[in-house]
């Protein structure tokens, strides 16, 4: 790589800060070697095995997509990611829009629990709905005493537990980033909307909503991304019968030992990951919670 | 006025109950494991029948368990200092130099980040196999580095930006050497990214599960692979007594990192 770098010729003024102009691509060396031999080397080596064994070829490719089992995988973990996604903005986003607005005491108080939450433990965190869901759980043993059902309802070991979870564990990511594009909108555009004569709704539909939208599509493109991949939570919260993608790969890998066909998904999974979130630097100009783009 | 909080009329209701109803939703599960871990029913009823700490003497006395959070702990603080000092280096690299395909090895450093866990957890897993590193420390630190970096990266990188470099050419002006202009002057400078990319590499570290359970062996562990293990097993609420005191340490961290942030406002 280091071959391909060019020391572009520096302005006298700059070799104070700079030293010679090389000096700054050396310190890059060390984090390069260390992610080019224990990141890239792995994770190509991976994708290799998915067309190198058991002989070479496609057939895992086939196999992975061809098989009623795994197709089932695909369409468990594609549709928890939407349902997820959907339920986090139906509810996030007015949330970020109450975090945008209210008085600063207030705000205080909901960012010090958005914290907590995404700081706290994962594991805590779904056994928290573990232990709540469960038959004899705190959820059903409330519904029952309100006369909602009648009987106690299975929410964990199916891919209802798993939305709830993951909805739990994803709300935060969204909110945080999708309040920053709220409070960055000129609230004077809407006393404008206002002073033109459009109700709340119209003021809603044509002003706020089409201003968030950035915002809006990169956030939730950001949790559907994050929720296909995930394996902690899908895997104590929906069981086998319940098998998403991340716990597929691990389970080839774990228990059958078939690093061909985990390859193979592993690769499904990466490109669809890679390609979501080069859609979302090409068309909603990157800001992945306002991180990565400075 | 839909950004006006005291101009919302009765939608600003609406937004406030369903505020409520989110924060609660977001903070009662952890109340609720906080207040199991000191219940006494084997079988985590709620209300608990009575209060004890027999979970966390459990917890504490039981040498699989210490020493599952004594190899946290040690993994943590190593990746911490690995991942403050190389990702030091790169964010400096990244920010004082100009070559073609800055742009692409940046993506590449931060790619670790946007990455499914679970791939590079059976990629390295494959790969360290190979090198008889599964089960050992430094499979431990290295498995984490790579996930921390991205994080030190940035958070450092975004300090350096707002620092201005002609502080350093003054500085050389004033005739100190390039080492003690880095000693002196950047770095007390960018302190506080600096702490806060140690925070948040301790943090991922600390809660990192899916590439610790491939790193993993009977004999080493850090205490999240000892959760799942156990979880996959049953709910013992010696379960909600660790992750209390987890929760608990996250506080601590939290509140160090904001009470850090006014120090330096004021």
């Amino acid at each position: 790589m280091s071959t391909a770098l060019s020391s572009t010729t520096v302005p006298v003024r700059r070799r104070f800060k700079l030293g010679p102009g090389a000096r700054g691509i050396k310190l890059l060396i060390p984090v390069l070697l260390l992610l080019a031999v224990f990141f890239l080397v792995p994770v190509l080596a991976l994708l290799l095995r998915s067309i190198m064994e058991p002989v070479p070829g496609l057939q895992n490719y086939v196999e992975l997509l061809g098989s009623q089992t795994y197709v089932r995988v695909f369409f468990n973990t594609f549709m928890v990611a939407g349902v997820v996604t959907l339920i986090t903005l139906l509810v996030g986003f007015p949330t970020a829009w109450l975090l945008a607005i209210m008085p600063k005491r207030w705000s205080q108080v909901m960012f010090a629990i958005l914290l907590l939450s995404m700081w706290t433990n994962l594991l805590a965190r779904t056994y928290a709905w573990m232990v709540l869901l469960q038959q004899t759980g705190l959820v059903n043993r409330v519904l029952m005493a309100i006369g909602v059902i009648d009987e106690p309802l299975t929410l964990v070991n199916n891919l209802i537990g798993v939305t709830i979870g993951m909805t739990y564990i994803m709300l935060p990511f969204l909110v945080l980033p999708l309040h920053a594009t709220l409070r960055a909108i000129d609230p004077s555009t809407l006393r404008a909307a206002a002073i033109c004569g459009a109700s709340r709704w119209q003021a809603l539909r044509l002003v706020l909503l089409p201003l968030a939208l950035p915002g809006i599509a990169s956030g939730a493109l950001m949790v559907f991304v994050m929720s296909l991949g995930y394996y902690v939570t899908p895997a104590l919260l929906g069981g086998t019968g319940y098998m998403m993608l991340a716990e597929l790969i691990a389970q080839l890998v774990q228990s059958l030992l078939n690093w061909g066909l985990a390859g193979a998904a592993a690769f499904v999974l990466l490109v669809v990951t890679l390609g979501l979130y080069a859609v979302q630097l090409r068309y909603l100009g990157g800001g992945r919670s306002g991180m990565g783009d400075r | 006025m839909l950004l006006d909080y005291d101009r919302l009329g009765f939608w600003r209701w609406i937004l406030v109950a369903i505020g409520v109803v989110v924060m609660l939703f977001l903070l009662l599960p952890i109340l609720f494991i906080a207040a199991l871990s000191f219940g006494d029913s084997q079988w985590l009823v709620f209300p608990p029948p009575g209060w004890t700490l027999q979970w966390y003497e459990q917890l504490l006395t039981d040498p699989v368990w210490l020493n599952s959070l004594f190899t946290s702990a040690k993994v943590a603080v190593i990746v911490t200092v690995l991942s403050v000092v190389l990702g030091l280096l790169a964010a400096l690299g990244l920010a004082r130099s100009k070559f073609f395909g800055k742009s692409a090895l940046q993506a590449f450093f931060l790619t670790p980040m946007v990455l499914p866990v679970v791939v590079l957890a059976v990629a390295l897993y494959a790969f360290f196999l190979k090198l008889g590193l599964t089960g050992t420390l430094t499979g431990f630190v290295i498995g984490h580095l790579i996930i921390a970096l991205p994080f030190s990266i940035i958070t450092i990188g975004n300090s350096l930006q707002s620092f201005d470099p002609a502080l350093e050419d003054a500085a050389m002006i004033c005739g100190a050497g390039p080492l003690e202009v880095k000693w002196r002057v950047t770095l007390p400078a960018i302190r506080l990214g600096m702490f806060a990319a140690a925070i948040f590499s301790f943090l991922i570290s600390w809660d990192e599960v899916v590439l610790s359970i491939f790193m993993a062996s009977p004999t080493l562990q850090t205490l999240p692979v000892l959760i799942w293990s156990t979880l996959r097993q049953d709910l013992t609420p010696v379960i909600a007594a660790a992750s209390t005191l987890l929760v608990a340490f996250t506080i601590v961290l939290m509140l160090l990192a904001s009470l850090l942030k006014k120090g330096t406002r004021s």
